[in-house]
C-alpha cells in the first residue's frame, strides 16, 4: 500500500481542504482497508480501489456531518492553510506576486460548490484524467466533462469579478 | 476578440492550478498512520467495533471538544490544569488544534470568537488578537481546525467564544511554549 500513500493522500486533502480532515480522511482509509488486506492482493488497480473506498468514506462522513468545516464572514473559510507548501523561488518579488494571486486563487476555489470544486482540482490540479473521475465519484465522464466546464466558467467569473487578477 | 481574452483567462487560471500548492504528509505522519491502522484495524476486527467516521477518536490532530457549551474529555484531549485543557507548543513550530462544536440542534448565524493572547498567533492572521467568524453549525459535529503558532515564548489562555441569540459559552485553552 505504501507507494500509493502520497496520492491517497493528495486526494484526501483536495477533497477535504484541511490537514486535520485529510489526516483524519487518511487514517480512516487505513483502517478501513486494513481489514481487507487479503482482497487487496487479489484486486488488479488498488489504487484505484483505494481512492474509491476514500471517496465514499468522504462522501458517507460529508452525509453525517454536513458542512463540518465552519467558514469565516469575509473569505469564506480558514484561508491559506495549503498555500504554506508553495515553493519560494530566489525573487521575493514574484514570489509575493504569486502568493497573492494563489490567495485569490484559493479564495475563488472556496466559492466554488464542492462537486465543482473537487472536479477543477482532481483535473486540473492533480492531473487525473476525465475517465479516472469518472471511475472514482461514479458519474458518466459527459457529466464529468460538463461539470468541468462549468467550473473553470464559474472560477473565470469569481477571478475576473475581484478586478485585480488579469 | 472575448474568446481571444477567455482563452488567455483560461491558460492562466490553469497554471495557476497546476501549481495549486498543499502541504506534503511527512514520513512519520505515514508511519504513525500505519501503526494507527494495525492497532486499530485488529481491535475493530476483534471487537466488531463500529466505525464512527473520521473524526473519531483516532483524530490525527489534538482534538478539543464541545457540546453545548459543555467540556467532555475524550481519548485524546489534552492534559487538563484545574479545569482548563492545557497543550505545550514549541516555539515557532505551528500546531493544528481542532475545535469540535457538537451541536444537538442547526444553528444558524451563531458567532465565534477566537481571542489569543500575546505570543500566539493564528495562521494567516499574524498579529491579529482577535479573530472571529460567523458561521451556522449544522446537527451533530463542526470542526473548525485553528492552525496556531507561538512567536514568543510567553504562553497564555486561547478563548474560543460561541455565540447564538442570547447565548454563549466560552471554551478556554492553556498553552505553555517550551
Amino acid at each position: 500500500m505504501r507507494p500509493h500513500f502520497d496520492r491517497l493522500y493528495r486526494l484526501a486533502w483536495r477533497l477535504t481542504g484541511s490537514k486535520a480532515e485529510a489526516e483524519d480522511l487518511f487514517q480512516e482509509l487505513l483502517i478501513k482497508a486494513y481489514g481487507k488486506l487479503d482482497d487487496l492482493v487479489e484486486i488488479d488497480a488498488p489504487a484505484s480501489w483505494l481512492s474509491r473506498v476514500m471517496y465514499n468514506l468522504f462522501i458517507d462522513e460529508q452525509r453525517r456531518f454536513s458542512r463540518r468545516r465552519m467558514l469565516t464572514v469575509e473569505e469564506g473559510h480558514l484561508p491559506g492553510e495549503g498555500l504554506s507548501g508553495l515553493p519560494g523561488t530566489e525573487d521575493p518579488v514574484h514570489d509575493n506576486e504569486r502568493m497573492e494571486k494563489m490567495r485569490q486563487l484559493d479564495r475563488a476555489l472556496s466559492q466554488l460548490s464542492d462537486e465543482h470544486r473537487q472536479i477543477v482540482l482532481l483535473h486540473d490540479t492533480e492531473g487525473y484524467k476525465l475517465t479516472e473521475i469518472q471511475d472514482l465519484i461514479g458519474i458518466p465522464v459527459g457529466t464529468v466533462k460538463s461539470r468541468l466546464h462549468r467550473a473553470r466558467a464559474r472560477l473565470r467569473e469569481i477571478l475576473t469579478q475581484t478586478g485585480t487578477f488579469f | 476578440m472575448n474568446s481571444d481574452i477567455n482563452d488567455k483567462q483560461d491558460q492562466e487560471i490553469q497554471a495557476l492550478l497546476k501549481d495549486y500548492p498543499m502541504p506534503e504528509a511527512t514520513a512519520a505522519f505515514y508511519d504513525q498512520a500505519l501503526a494507527r491502522a494495525t492497532h486499530e484495524g485488529s481491535r475493530r476486527q476483534r471487537k466488531l467495533w463500529v466505525m464512527t467516521g473520521f473524526g473519531s477518536a483516532i483524530a490525527a490532530g489534538l482534538v478539543l471538544w464541545l457540546i453545548g457549551g459543555f467540556f467532555l474529555t475524550t481519548p485524546d484531549s489534552p492534559t487538563a490544569t484545574q479545569g482548563i485543557p492545557e497543550i505545550t507548543m514549541t516555539l515557532e513550530q505551528p500546531r493544528t488544534v481542532n475545535l469540535v462544536f457538537a451541536s444537538a440542534a442547526a444553528l444558524e448565524t451563531a458567532t465565534l470568537t477566537v481571542t489569543l493572547p500575546d505570543g500566539i498567533e493564528l495562521a494567516g492572521f499574524p498579529g491579529q488578537r482577535e479573530i472571529a467568524w460567523q458561521t451556522s453549525l449544522k446537527e451533530g459535529r463542526n470542526l473548525l481546525p485553528l492552525e496556531l503558532i507561538a512567536v514568543s515564548p510567553i504562553g497564555g489562555e486561547v478563548l474560543a467564544r460561541l455565540e447564538h441569540n442570547d447565548r454563549d459559552r466560552t471554551f478556554r485553552l492553556h498553552i505553555e511554549v517550551s
